[in-house]
């Protein structure tokens, strides 16, 4: 296969389907290639897609973690979790970790503290059923369950969090729903 | 054939026995676990409890103390919908609060927590309290030979100080580590 692809086309290595089954969509975002910015444009932040497949640990455990660092610096997030006894934080850990060194070699970050986590999410992997064993002779179903986490690293410090809403700027959008009505179906 | 754990069997014969006394007419108003509307549940339904069918026998142990107690036996009512159990799961008393008591080790740079001593340094400590234990353990060469008298660990071109003249020294082959400090 590897002498024909050598002479019929140019390429020397060709992406065909019996090579790594599925290449997840998460992935994929990593390769997305941007055209070269003009000179006034300001300077795109970096962004490191990373994730984890088939973790053994339940997807609503992981989404507590996950939602704990969202928004985070990256070392404020590795500090969290050093100190958390889940088991889903130490697999989140050394994800982070490793999108750490992803960043600073492949995608020209700077400084390995300049990253902050843009979004961090989990997601369901495969189930597989086993039979739970009870008295009597009775039994009952059990899902052994696994999950997907998905972290983006974006460059640069992370953005202040949103003040929480008052009932003055409620009353404030109140006041304008009410100003921007129109009359319908008339002159 | 293998059963399946959904219906508990006192449950399944209590049905069972409920519509045989609809067919034979005893309570007529009765169905399905309700109490009768003339009278308090035990009273009436006691005189109905004595002729057992035969089928029961095995049965008519738990019945009388779970029959009584099916009536008020808690259930959910409705399913819980998504979002109800999206209100109770992401509640902030149920997310994970974040901890503010994390330094950094003056040792060795690590985080620590300010209560708790560091991670790394204490690892550190271990494995070499654990060197100096099996150095200890090839002394004294089996269980309960502990000396009477306290012992005093030395490095590397070390000489055993004048005031601990009479104790057991146990000699560690390497250089003495920065964080061991002599007296």
């Amino acid at each position: 296969r590897w002498l024909a692809a050598g002479s019929l086309f140019p390429l020397s290595c060709i992406h065909t389907r019996t090579s790594l089954q599925k290449i997840g969509k998460w992935e994929k975002k990593n390769r997305i290639v941007y055209p070269p910015q003009l000179p006034g444009e300001p300077r795109r932040p970096a962004e490191i897609y990373h994730c984890r497949r088939e973790i053994k640990y339940s997807k609503d455990k992981m989404w507590y973690l996950a939602k704990l660092i969202k928004g985070m610096s990256i070392d404020q997030a590795l500090a969290q979790l050093e100190f958390n006894d889940k088991k889903g934080a130490k697999v989140i850990k050394e994800v982070l970790l490793e999108a750490q060194e992803m960043a600073v070699r492949n995608h020209n970050v700077e400084f390995k503290s300049n990253l902050h986590i843009a979004e961090s999410l989990t997601g369901r992997g495969s189930y597989v059923k086993r039979i739970r064993y009870h008295g009597k002779g009775m039994f009952g179903v059990m899902k052994i369950v696994r999950c997907h986490y998905f972290v983006k690293l974006v460059e640069g410090p992370p953005p202040p969090p949103e003040p929480p809403r008052t009932g003055f700027d409620q009353a404030k959008e109140y006041v304008q729903q009410l100003r921007s009505r129109t009359l319908v179906h008339t002159l | 054939l293998v059963l399946v754990f959904s219906p508990l069997p006192p449950l399944r014969g209590l049905l069972q026995r409920c519509w045989g006394r609809l067919e034979r007419g005893l309570l007529p108003g009765f169905s399905g676990g309700q109490s009768p509307p003339w009278g308090p549940a035990l009273a009436v339904q006691a005189p109905a409890f004595l002729p057992q069918p035969v089928n029961d026998t095995s049965e008519s142990n738990e019945a009388p103390s779970l029959f009584d107690s099916i009536l008020w036996m808690a259930a959910p009512k409705k399913r819980r919908t998504i979002e109800v159990n999206r209100c109770r799961r992401r509640n902030p008393n149920k997310l994970i609060k974040v901890k503010n008591n994390i330094d950094v080790c003056p040792e060795c740079g690590n985080l620590k927590q300010k209560h708790v001593l560091c991670g790394y340094c204490y690892a550190k400590v271990k494995a070499e309290t654990r060197l100096i234990r099996l150095e200890m353990q090839k002394k004294e060469g089996g269980p309960f030979n502990a000396p009477s008298v306290e012992t005093v660990v030395l490095y590397e071109g070390e000489k055993p100080p004048e005031k601990d003249e009479g104790k057991r020294i146990i000699e560690r082959a390497r250089k003495r580590p920065s964080w061991f400090v002599q007296n």
